[in-house]
């Protein structure tokens, strides 16, 4: 359960302050897959920042399963799993070495990470490439055992940065299946994305965010009804004022 | 401190799988310096007994005026040559070490019992090339000279010893140990260069690396603490140093039972108390270069940007080094405080196998690992700026 509220952010750049989230509030609850639809720049990346308390917040407030994120950061990341938008995984080492690092990092003993190792690697198919030096591996390759170090220490909460990016369609398939998954385990998934398709597809609850504010807030249903818009494409450019970047 | 047992196990896992890193710091390094200094030691060992010992090769101008001294030159194992055309361009050029001048007048001066003219022509700009050759030919002709002035003080009925009122004796108290100055010189400084910046590549990688590979955001959303990563990242750069030292002294030692320095007499050739004294004087410069190291790395923007700051980091270790060679001064014990300068003491002080007093360990040891931990602190301040992983 992560709960945001009244979150602000700004960053001092070369060409002045650029407000990059203003005041997000929004609820992502157990047993669902909420999604954060934005375009480029809509401040989800920050937003999810401030969560993993990479970045604190200017103001407002972050809670996961209760916990606030301020004063008790070490114990709001251990409850969290991350797929952060920079996703580098160690080349050097193999997959399962990378895996196995997060979970020492995360209090695990070593039969346990190699319990939660076997789940993922079936879950997440990664069987071929298990035991190989990351040096060389595709994206799709990549991605899965940044996914796999994120989870191995199954997290009640789930926050992935895009996860789709860059993934071909069979890997996108089986990733769709894990988050699922997931969410019939009773985890809170929230993933930020600025495909709409997937997030149509995918989310029980959408907050769409635009310019650092959230424009709209609600299942698909809710949203067609509060726009007025027979399909969710419409919807979201309604609520977004424009369709930019919305569009893989 | 299980977090920094894992993150440290993991760097050196890391380290040791970089065959570029493990090339430099096991097999380049441990060659080259071991190369340069017994090298170096065996080139000069060379030319001293060439200069001291070989034939002594002189361009003497107008050698036929005086025939007997060039006949007992000749004895003394000097090999005279003709004169060249322009014998002060010639020292100049370097083309010869020394030219003897005899004077025009030296035959009839010698005839007529006035003191002949010989001139030494040399370049005392060159005091290593050509210093002791000089010294050589000096001390044959003041040689040539007494022989003749006793037998004509003898032809004359005088006792020699009336002419040498005073009899100058020296007594050299250099123990072998400290008479070797080469590796009391070069051997502080490159020893403290490897210990300040040996573990550079590393501690670049850990942190400027890690986060251009796009990894360190990961790592940074574990629960795992900021001071944790940071201390094994040191730790880490500084076990790696401390390994690539211990090679290239072992390296060293055995270069220097290859290439015995004959004729210099003693090099550095420590005992297993003095190697792991040096190590303990140099353990404080390791954690010092790992902590700067690491602290620059968090501090640039990227990896290239660390690395445009090394050349600054090879200067700090000289400054003192140089000073020392410049102006050697006498120990105090607040210099022993100062990085660098106390540990460039201390190393000489193994090296000439000088006692080191429990007072100067704790001074030198305890200001190091206060500088040290006020690194420490600064890096650790330096990875809780968001920029460290969100500006890339």
């Amino acid at each position: 359960m992560i709960r945001v509220e009244g979150l602000r952010k700004s960053f001092q750049t070369r060409t002045g302050r650029v407000q990059a989230v203003d005041g997000v509030s929004f609820a992502a609850a157990d047993g669902q897959i909420t999604g954060l639809l934005g375009p480029n720049g809509a401040g989800k990346t920050t937003t999810l920042r401030m969560l993993y308390t990479l970045v604190s917040p200017d103001s407002g407030r972050v809670l996961v399963d209760g916990l606030d994120a301020a004063s008790e950061p070490t114990r709001v990341r251990a409850s969290l799993g991350v797929l952060p938008d920079a996703r580098g995984i160690y080349k050097r080492l193999t997959a399962r070495e990378n895996i196995a690092y997060f979970g020492a990092l995360q209090g695990l003993d070593a039969r346990l990470i190699t319990a939660r190792t076997e789940a993922l690697i079936a879950a997440l198919d990664m069987r071929d490439f298990i035991d190989r030096r990351a040096e060389g591996f595709s994206q799709g390759q990549r991605t899965k055992t940044a996914i796999a170090r994120a989870l191995v220490h199954a997290p009640r909460n789930v926050l992935l940065d895009e996860p789709t990016n860059g993934l071909d369609v069979m890997t996108t398939r089986s990733l769709r299946n894990f988050l699922l998954e997931q969410r019939a385990a009773g985890r809170c998934v929230l993933l930020s994305s600025h495909i709409m398709q997937e997030v149509a597809r995918l989310c029980d609850r959408i907050v769409v965010i635009a310019h650092g504010h959230v424009v709209a807030d609600g299942t698909p249903d809710e949203l067609r009804e509060s726009t007025g818009c027979a399909n969710l494409e419409d919807a979201f450019v309604a609520a977004i004022g424009s369709d930019e970047g919305l569009f893989a | 401190m299980r977090a920094l047992w894992i993150v440290l196990r993991k760097e050196l896992l890391d380290a040791f799988r970089d065959r570029r890193m493990l090339l430099v710091a096991f097999v380049v390094i441990p060659l080259a310096i071991p190369l340069v200094l017994a090298g170096t030691n065996a080139l000069s060992a060379r030319k001293q007994m060439q200069q001291l010992e070989g034939p002594l090769e002189l361009p003497v101008i107008g050698a036929e005026r005086a025939p007997n001294l060039v006949a007992w030159l000749q004895a003394h194992n000097v090999r005279v040559l003709p004169a060249p055309r322009d014998a002060d361009a010639a020292v100049r050029t370097q083309e010869h070490d020394v030219v003897l001048r005899i004077d025009e007048e030296y035959g009839e001066d010698w005839r007529s019992g006035r003191p002949a003219s010989v001139e030494v022509i040399f370049d005392s700009s060159r005091p290593l090339a050509s210093g002791a050759t000089v010294a050589r030919l000096g001390g044959l002709l003041d040689g040539y000279g007494s022989t003749v002035g006793t037998l004509r003080l003898v032809a004359r009925g005088i006792h020699p010893a009336v002419a040498n009122p005073l009899q100058v004796g020296t007594r050299d108290v250099a123990t072998p140990e400290a008479r070797f100055d080469l590796s009391q010189q070069i051997l502080p400084y490159l020893l403290l260069l490897l210990a300040f910046i040996g573990g550079m590549q590393l501690a670049i990688d850990a942190t400027a690396g890690e986060r251009e590979r796009q990894s360190l955001e990961p790592l940074l959303a574990t629960p795992v603490a900021r001071e944790s990563i940071i201390s094994a990242k040191i730790l880490a750069t500084a076990v790696f140093s401390l390994l690539s030292i211990a090679v290239t002294l072992i390296a060293y030692r055995l270069a220097f039972a290859i290439v015995p320095a004959r004729g210099v007499d003693a090099s550095f050739d420590p005992e297993p108390a003095g190697l792991l004294q040096l190590f303990l004087i140099i353990l404080p410069v390791v954690l010092l270069g790992a902590t700067v190291l690491t602290a620059l790395a968090a501090f640039a923007r990227s990896y290239r940007e660390a690395q445009a700051y090394l050349p600054l980091l090879m200067f700090l270790p000289m400054i003192p080094s140089l000073m020392l060679m410049v102006a050697p001064v006498r120990t105090q014990l607040w210099m022993l405080a100062v990085p660098f300068l106390g540990q460039n003491q201390m190393i000489v002080r193994v090296l000439r196998s000088e006692r080191i007093s429990a007072l100067d360990w704790g001074v030198s040891l305890g200001a190091s690992f206060a500088v040290v931990a006020v690194v420490w602190w600064i890096a650790a301040r330096l990875y809780h700026r968001e920029q460290l992983a969100t500006s890339s």
